[in-house]
Order: structure tokens, then sequence, then C-alpha cells
């Protein structure tokens, strides 16, 4: 595990951002849809719905990308991704 | 050979069982689970009946690479002082990842393209952040649902964003390891389907691809798990810092 971790590393976070878009998208299409069955307010709910999950993924994906360790002009050597989006 | 390559991930029944009503039957995912667990807990159980050796044998030190590798992703979003956190994540990082590993095998199943099984563990680990968060700050921890510094015009905008941000976590969470698997072993299943229905001097191209991606698959096996366990700590690290 320890062996090629950076490439592990680098791999995990690229391979986390895609999900990230779509799953608070997702989400807001889904409470959006949830509002508008409950409330009758079809097609509100899930219009602001899909405003807001995207913008949330939006934001997930920013903070995802804000968090990853960049290479070069980095001299702390710190290797260890500080987190991700919330 | 007419076979669908999305016909390997269904389940039937093996054993049928009912409690009181309740379907318990037993399927093929539910022995290759315990099998899973019986493999990790046997390699536990042999590295200490073995006793630990201040020279490591090859699987001791393996386990202890592994091993501290957790404990240092424990210490980096956890915090050094919240160790008791550390057996949970192990367990989860070997448990995943042997149910990874075991679906790589012919014949076997993969337990982790199951939604359910993914799902299961996703909503778990978000509930136990809730708990923590409520037990640790008490009604301050609503506080997370507004990020530091943001203008007071932004915040009735903020709030359903930061709601659906921290909603999605567990969603996240369960698709990407279900996505993943799914996705590796479909591949697999439409180039041996390819393979079983060309003819030979053209069945080989796909057969080789077949190697290939058996060895991205298992990278992908090991770098699920790294990735859900990492997840895992940032969200507990999360709800115990808050920010």
């Amino acid at each position: 595990m320890n062996k090629g971790s950076g490439l592990q590393q680098g791999l995990g976070l690229a391979l986390r951002l895609g999900t990230e878009l779509v799953a608070a998208t997702m989400i807001g299409v889904l409470m959006g849809y949830a509002i508008d069955h409950f409330f009758n307010t079809r097609p509100w709910g899930i219009l602001t719905g899909v405003l807001f999950g995207g913008a949330a993924g939006c934001l997930r994906v920013y903070r995802t990308a804000m968090a990853m360790p960049v290479d070069e002009d980095n001299n702390n050597g710190d290797q260890t991704p500080k987190g991700e989006g919330l | 050979m007419k076979e669908s390559p999305l016909h390997h991930f269904e389940l039937h029944p093996l054993v049928h069982l009912n409690l009181m009503g309740i379907d318990i039957s037993l399927n093929k995912g539910i022995f290759i689970m315990w099998v899973g667990l019986a493999l990790v807990f046997g390699m536990f159980m042999l590295i200490g009946i073995k006793g630990v050796r201040l020279v490591p044998t090859k699987l001791q030190s393996v386990t202890e690479m592994l091993l501290l590798f957790l404990r240092g992703l424990v210490d980096d979003f956890i915090g050094k002082e919240e160790r008791k956190f550390f057996p949970f994540v192990a367990s989860l990082f070997f448990f995943i990842l042997s149910c990874n590993v075991i679906g790589l095998f012919p014949g076997s199943y993969t337990l982790t393209s199951q939604l359910v099984v993914t799902g299961t563990f996703a909503v778990f680990i978000f509930l136990m952040t809730l708990f923590i968060g409520f037990g640790r700050h008490g009604l301050r921890f609503f506080g997370i649902l507004l990020p530091s510094g943001i203008p007071k015009i932004l915040i009735p905008l903020m709030i359903p964003i930061e709601i659906i941000s921290m909603l999605a976590r567990p969603f996240s969470l369960a698709v990407r390891l279900f996505a993943n698997m799914t996705a590796g072993h479909t591949i697999l299943a439409v180039l041996f389907g390819m393979v079983l229905s060309l003819p030979w001097f053209l069945g080989v191209l796909p057969f080789g691809f077949t190697v290939l991606i058996n060895g991205l698959e298992l990278m992908v096996a090991f770098i699920q798990a790294y990735i859900f366990t990492t997840l895992t700590c940032f969200y507990i690290g999360d709800v115990i810092k808050m920010h």
C-alpha cells in the first residue's frame, strides 16, 4: 500500500471528483421531487432542487479540488491530502 | 452462449429460510460475506497465534504496514487523541478490501457490487457522524451548516446548499464503491462474452484485455477500499473538529 501511494492518492482524488458532482445533484433532485410530491408544487420544487443540487455539487468539487496536494512549489513536503469537500 | 453481461450480479436464494414471516433466505452474497469475514479474522488470528515477532514474517509485515498506514489516516484526519476510532476504521478497510478482492476470483461474487451493502455502510457511517457530532457539540452542531466567513445576505442561500452537500456524503460514498465494482465486473463480463462469441483468432484480442483489466481491477479494489476509509475518517474528523 505504501508503495506508489503518491499515484494511489492521486488516482483516489481524481476518481472522487466525478461522483461528488453527480451525487449532490441527485440529492437535490430527489429533495425537490419529494417537496413536489408532498406539497403539490410541481414543477417548482424539482426546478429549485436541480439548481441547489448543482450548486452544492460544484461547491463539493471545488472544495475537493482545493484540498488536493500540489506537487510543484509545495516545499513543506506534506503529501497527505488535507481533506476534501464537505 | 447468449447471456447478459449483468447476469452474474443477480442473486438467487440458495437456502430458503423463514423467520416469523420474514424471508431471511441465504444467497451467494451472504456466503461470500462470511468467507470475507473469515478471511480477515483468520489472517489476524494466524498472526496472533504465531506470535508477533521482532523479525516479522511476510504476512505480519504486510499487515503491520497496512495498519500503520491506517493509523496514519486516523491521526491525520481525526486526530492523535481520537485513536479509539482506529479499530472501526481498520475493520471497515479490511472487510471492504476482502470483499472487493474475493470478487475477482472466478465463480465467486462481488458483495460490494450490491448497492444495498454499500448503502448500509454509508448510512451507518452517516448516522454515526451525526451521533458523534450532536454528542460532542450539542445544538452547536447545527453550525456545521454555516461555513465560516460568508456574507449575511448569502445565508438563506447557503443553508439549503450545505444541507444537500451534507446529505450527498453518504450517497456519494455508497454509489462510488458500488459503481466502480459493478462497472469493472461488467467490462470483464462483456470482454469474456466477446471471447466466447468470436472465432479464436479474433478472440485472443479481448482475452488479452481481460487479463489487463483484471490487473486494473485489483488496483481498483485497493483504491476503492482506501477511498472509502479515507472519506470515513474525514467525515468523522470533520464533525469532531467542526471545520
